[in-house]
């Protein structure tokens, strides 16, 4: 498709500038490695101190911990011209020359930046992912691959439709955009851990509102052969969908928020 | 435990809450599972006074990064300021507003929470007291280790990554991502000697009575002497900064 | 039917503003940034837009350009309203702000060139030839291999300017391009601008500050004073309509700035 070569050409270009300064972006790249290493740390810590959370036992924390780690800086790696460029767009006046041009408005965005010290973030997750998978001694079937592809892939849709949130307050020039960050980060950070664990309200939250136990835990827990919720195997397949459901919801709002921007200028 | 973002949330109180209550629910859930010599109470209290005093832990000063970036740092240089002192005082201030507006609140609506929720009693009244001369020597000692780390980002012109990286090392051994009562043991005799550690862990585990009253003037007096020297390295590195500096411009 | 047709143009903003002592809300305040402007520009047309600052010209040229929608009037550009279908609206526009830049900061201009290319959608061959043109005629082929943070203010000004017109569009803003150029780069630019138009035919509307542009560039001038547009036809005839004080030769550019002041006086704007 012509916007996924625009995409790819965008990315090539940000990477290749990027690279301009290779001892900063290393350096950069390795701090991201040393962050998440300590946060998959605080991990190591308390299960060398509890043993297990609930019915959960350290493979599946370890799974769970990995699972969020690789979806989310998946989706910032591709995703960050939502988060980090386009305040700096509203502000600077930057959205105007988007809108003069021939492509759909969240189309530049996405090609207007890239996080690629990410990479190594990723890596701490992949490798929390091994260790859980091994320690939970899951038995990996074609069926269970596909399930983990397919949350992976509707996590991207969830996590970039969280994104959006900031955008879209930021259109309408509302100053605090903590609330919107609380449930897009503070969600990230709680379902590291299954949601199960949470008082109901939270729950609740991370059900309807920012899908992520749907997600991301039911087919987990599902890989893991300790379901959540005593539903028949195949809703671990449909239960994704609702990042994708999340996402159209956002892309709705983002839109209407173009309006509202052109109607009233900046 | 989300230290990457803490800063994107820009510490809002609906954050801190929020983020304080997603740990004590975990903690609860594993304390359910293994209950630890440490009570309960402890830890959450623990929470909540990290949360509350948050703002102190990270580096504050986004302008004085622009100025070594734009080179304007030279003006600063020209002036018949003692430099130290300057920033020194301006940190510390910068810290505490930010500090105890947020922590106010916080805490009144931490110690309305239900029993193994919230922040608990102290441990009797000189802990009180004890812990929030604590908290007074912690915020010296943390604000002359800031000076340092900036006096350092002043000679590397790049300073994303340098400050990424401290200020991990700053929440995590101050017991901001994980409590250092929850770290294991051999590691806590060590942890709890650093600076890190005297901001935040020392007044709290004053307050909560695992620093008994016999052996606070130990506890006070590792905040004082780390203080003294990170004063003096302070001093130095600035010094020898004001030497040489390489003002890059345009 | 004329290929800029601006009919009864309105366009008000709500601001809000400073807190009164004692009020609890501050107070919304309307401005009207364009009170019933109407114009018609031919294809083709090289058409001067001036007047003091907040006037009104930038909001014309976003509602013309698409970015902006007005409260009512209508405006067609070659049959098209422009902020209804703005992709197929803005395919057919190119813009240049003198004071902001869209082309890539830190990349080569060939690299920002390229990626406009797949923007814009343009066919390889087209868009080779178009290059060659632009950077021969705007003296750019030392520069393609350099990024526009490294070029001097009249070295970016052409780069942009060539930027906007890779996709060979019909009809050219210009806003405020010869700002903080150096001589030298205005009269290169200006014959750039004045051969475009001869050339391709490319319809342009210039706003802008510097009276010398006008001069050199526009038979025909519009004048803009809060929100209303207060002249439109010859230059000359503005001219001497306005200087009736001394007879004013347009070579003298000294006196030209002191007319169109006077002319604002007069206008009250």
């Amino acid at each position: 498709m012509n916007t996924l070569r625009l995409y790819a050409r965008s990315m090539a270009i940000l990477i290749k500038s990027q690279l301009q300064y290779p001892l900063s972006f290393l350096m950069q790249t390795i701090a991201q490695l040393v962050m998440e290493g300590g946060e998959m740390m605080a991990l190591i810590l308390l299960i060398d101190r509890f043993d297990r959370l609930n019915q959960w036992g350290p493979g599946d924390l370890y799974f769970f911990f990995g699972l969020m780690s690789v979806s989310f800086y998946l989706t910032e790696i591709f995703g960050r011209g939502v988060t980090g460029n386009f305040p700096y767009m509203v502000r600077t006046g930057q959205l105007d020359t988007v809108l003069l041009r021939p492509r759909g408005v969240l189309t530049q965005v996405l090609c207007s930046a890239a996080d690629p010290r990410r990479i190594t973030c990723i890596a701490v997750g992949v490798v929390s992912l091994v260790i859980g998978s091994n320690l939970a001694k899951i038995t990996w079937t074609p069926v269970k691959i596909l399930l983990f592809a397919e949350t992976i892939f509707f996590s991207f849709w969830l996590i970039l439709g969280l994104f959006m949130i900031e955008a879209i307050l930021c259109i309408h020039s509302v100053k605090s955009v903590e609330l919107a960050n609380t449930l897009t980060y503070g969600g990230r950070s709680a379902c590291e851990y299954p949601s199960d664990i949470y008082p109901r309200p939270l729950r609740v939250l991370f059900t309807v509102i920012a899908p992520f136990a749907l997600v991301m835990h039911v087919p987990a827990s599902v890989i893991l052969d300790k379901p959540l919720f005593s539903w028949p195997k195949w809703a671990a397949f449909v239960t994704p969908l609702s990042g994708l459901i999340l996402f159209g919801v956002m892309y709705l709002l983002f839109r209407k928020a173009m309006r509202f921007y052109r109607s009233t200028g900046s | 435990m989300e230290t990457q973002y803490r800063g994107a949330v820009l510490g809002g109180l609906i954050c801190q809450v929020f983020f304080g209550i997603v740990l004590i629910a975990i903690y609860r859930a594993l304390y359910a599972g293994k209950p630890q010599e440490i009570p309960l109470s402890h830890v959450t209290t623990y929470v909540w006074l990290q949360q509350a005093f948050f703002r102190m832990l990270l580096a504050t000063d986004p302008e004085l990064q622009d100025k070594i970036r734009t080179g304007a740092i030279a003006y600063d240089l020209c002036r018949p300021l003692h430099l130290y002192s300057y920033y020194y005082a301006r940190i510390m201030a910068q810290k505490l507003t930010g500090s105890v507006l947020r922590a106010l609140p916080m805490l009144v609506f931490a110690a309305l929470l239900p029993e193994g929720w919230g922040l608990c009693l102290p441990a009797s009244v000189p802990a009180l007291l004890l812990s929030v001369l604590g908290l007074i020597l912690g915020l010296f000692c943390v604000s002359a280790l800031e000076n340092i780390t900036m006096a350092f980002t002043m000679r590397t012109l790049d300073p994303r990554g340098m400050q990424g990286m401290l200020n991990l090392l700053m929440m995590t051994l101050s017991g901001n991502i994980l409590p250092l009562t929850l770290f294991p043991d051999s590691w806590q005799r060590v942890i709890t000697l650093l600076p890190y550690a005297q901001l935040l862990d020392t007044p709290i585990r004053l307050y909560t009575g695992e620093h008994a009253v016999s052996r606070a003037p130990e506890a006070l007096l590792i905040q004082i002497s780390w203080t003294i020297l990170l004063i003096i390295i302070g001093c130095a590195f600035w010094r020898t900064n004001q030497r040489k500096l390489v003002i890059q411009g345009g | 039917m004329s290929y800029i047709s601006v009919d009864h143009l309105c366009k008000t903003f709500t601001v809000r503003k400073k807190r009164e002592k004692g009020a609890l809300l501050r107070e919304k305040e309307m401005v009207h940034a364009l009170k019933d402007v109407s114009f018609e520009i031919e294809k083709g047309e090289l058409v001067g837009y001036i007047g003091p600052n907040g006037a009104g010209k930038s909001t014309t040229v976003k509602i013309l350009s698409g970015i902006l929608v007005p409260e009512s009037g209508s405006v067609t550009v070659g049959g098209m309203t422009p902020w209804t279908d703005r992709k197929a609206h803005v395919r057919r526009i190119g813009v240049v702000f003198g004071q902001r830049s869209q082309l890539w900061w830190d990349v080569p201009l060939l690299d920002s060139y390229s990626l406009l290319r797949d923007i814009y959608r343009v066919a390889e061959t087209d868009y080779r030839k178009r290059l060659g043109e632009l950077t021969e005629a705007l003296q750019l082929e030392d520069l393609l291999r350099t990024p526009l943070r490294l070029l001097s203010l009249g070295q970016r000004m052409r780069a942009e300017l060539c930027g906007s017109l890779l996709h060979s569009p019909e009809l050219l803003f210009l806003d405020e391009p010869t700002i903080g150029l150096d001589a030298v780069s205005k009269l290169a630019l200006r014959d750039f601008l004045l051969w475009e138009n001869r050339e391709k035919g490319t319809t342009i509307l210039l706003t802008t500050h510097d009276m010398e542009d006008i001069a050199a560039l526009c038979p025909r001038v519009m004048v803009i004073g809060h929100g209303e547009k207060l002249y439109d036809g010859g230059l000359q005839e503005m001219l001497s309509k306005y200087d009736t004080k001394r007879t004013v030769q347009v070579e003298e550019h000294r006196n030209i700035d002191h007319v169109i002041a006077d002319m604002y006086k007069d206008l009250g704007i």
